[in-house]
């Protein structure tokens, strides 16, 4: 099949366009990172799909962990990284108690999110909490309400973490910029590269 | 265990039970005492940090952060216990690893050592219900021992969530096909417990989808709902505040978003252990639970 349609109409090309796939399109890396960062033994798929059946996103969405698993082994590292369905894995891990072949599917995802946010691809919510987390110490941090009822249950307004101890949040802060993470939470909530 | 004869560990807390749903710390405290186990106080700690959020961006510093609550409790010589699936998949699952994987563990050695720490494994963490029903800390005899108002005439349905007993072959809990532990713990505090359809399926919330797209998150949690509402529960129970939090104030949500209304309370166990032992709703801080939770406090008190 032509790669190359002419047509002279986008639109059609578009529709039409060629949608084999190529030993080029494969970056065999990309397997290798995500085997790194899984910890785990993506090219044991062999595609039964019980991740897929096992999967509570699935009914719901156009999200399938099978899918991003062939992804990993034939190395499409732009399809699996640019896909938004990447962020609907709840993380429940029945299909790593499921599967056949002992891979980690979750995992996979993990990884792959891993490898996404270093292109600056990382839903605004997950940032949020990450600024959350370095200037008080919590993702979801007390307020005024619940400081009132915490007081009537004879417990302290405040709990004795980082709300009670803001001493330890210079600690907390030198382990996230370690990692650059606030300047990347603030670079990508701003829109700005 | 401590020269006093108690079992004593060091409460890791985390974010949802104490900002949000404080009768989850206040009764853990309260009902483990009760059965011979004291929660310290673990000065200093932060969020777990959230495996969804944190993780995905970037695992190492998951690691880091995790390893930083649990030296805290290295330096007070003590366990950690916890009562949130989510925290235990943080400091749980990061302590395992950290302890078996040497170059993992060096990583996040060289990182701390800019703040003076350093992670050595010579502690463990475990969750408060897995203390409740080991008879070597408690046990279910223990637990039914201390009910002093026994929950009878109510059925409970139970959530276990996700990160508590998955993955299997990184946990120690057995099947987590159609676990049975958590209902002899209901059962013991003189409730029914009930089966349901599909019970081991996630409340929708956790890996950030509650965040990412929360009408998927909820749907899931819908799902879950009308597979309560089949068997006739009058309340849910479950080990985590963050899906406590999904249950909770995800029916409102739901009713807002799909139409449909469910009024059914979820509560964490230790607030139902701390209603059999006889604490009031109001040291429970029921109030707070968006889910009015006294159609089935009447069925009890």
């Amino acid at each position: 099949m032509a790669k190359e349609k002419n047509y002279g109409n986008p639109e059609l090309e578009n529709k039409l366009r060629d949608r084999y796939f190529y030993n080029e399109d494969s970056k065999a890396d990309f397997l290798k990172e995500v085997k790194r960062i899984s910890r785990t033994i993506p090219e044991m798929c062999f595609q039964c799909g019980t991740c897929t059946g096992s999967c509570p996103s699935a009914p719901r969405s156009s999200y399938r962990i099978r899918l991003f698993m062939r992804r990993a082994v034939l190395g499409l590292e732009d399809e699996a990284l640019t896909d938004p369905d990447l962020w609907l894995c709840t993380t429940c891990y029945s299909c790593t108690d499921r599967c056949p072949r002992d891979i980690a599917p979750t995992d996979v995802i993990m990884a792959m999110r891993n490898l996404a946010a270093k292109r600056d691809i990382i839903p605004r919510n997950f940032l949020q909490t990450v600024n959350l987390i370095y200037t008080t110490g919590h993702g979801v941090p007390n307020n005024d309400v619940n400081r009132a009822a915490r007081v009537k249950l004879g417990l302290d307004a405040d709990p004795p973490t980082t709300h009670s101890y803001p001493e330890y949040i210079d600690g907390i802060q030198k382990i996230i910029d370690h990692y650059d993470l606030k300047e990347t939470a603030d670079r990508v909530l701003e829109g700005v590269k | 265990m401590s020269s006093n004869g108690k079992h004593e560990y060091a409460f890791f807390l985390g974010c949802i039970a104490p900002n949000r749903y404080p009768g989850c710390e206040a009764s853990a405290i309260e009902t483990s005492r009760k059965v011979g186990i004291e929660l310290l106080p673990l000065k200093g700690a932060s969020c777990c940090p959230a495996p969804g959020a944190f993780g995905s961006i970037d695992l190492n510093v998951w690691y880091a952060m995790a390893a930083r609550n649990v030296i805290l409790a290295e330096e007070m010589g003590k366990d950690i216990a916890l009562i949130c699936n989510g925290c235990y998949k943080s400091i749980y699952e990061v302590n395992h690893i950290l302890k078996h994987n040497d170059e993992l563990r060096d990583g996040v050695n060289e990182v701390l050592a800019e703040i003076d720490m350093e992670f050595k494994g010579s502690i463990d963490v475990w969750h408060l219900a897995e203390l409740y029903y080991d008879e070597k800390i408690c046990g279910v005899k223990k637990i039914a021992d201390s009910v002093t108002r026994p929950l009878t005439g109510v059925k409970v349905a139970v959530h276990y969530g996700c990160h508590l007993m998955k993955p299997m072959k990184e946990r120690h809990f057995g099947d987590s096909e159609n676990p049975m532990w958590i209902e002899e713990l209901v059962d013991a505090i003189g409730a029914e417990s009930v089966q349901y359809r599909n019970k081991m399926q996630c409340c929708g919330a956790g890996g950030g989808v509650r965040g990412f797209d929360l009408s998927h998150a909820l749907d899931i949690t819908n799902e879950k709902m009308i597979n309560l509402q089949e068997v006739g529960a009058d309340a849910l129970t479950e080990v985590c505040p963050f899906c406590q939090l999904q249950y909770d104030r995800g029916q409102v949500e739901i009713k807002e978003k799909f139409g449909v209304e469910y009024g059914l309370p979820v509560l964490h166990y230790n607030e139902m252990l701390g209603l059999a032992q006889g604490m009031s709703p109001q040291e429970l801080a029921l109030d707070l639970h968006a889910v009015d939770c006294t159609p089935f406090l009447e069925k009890i008190l």
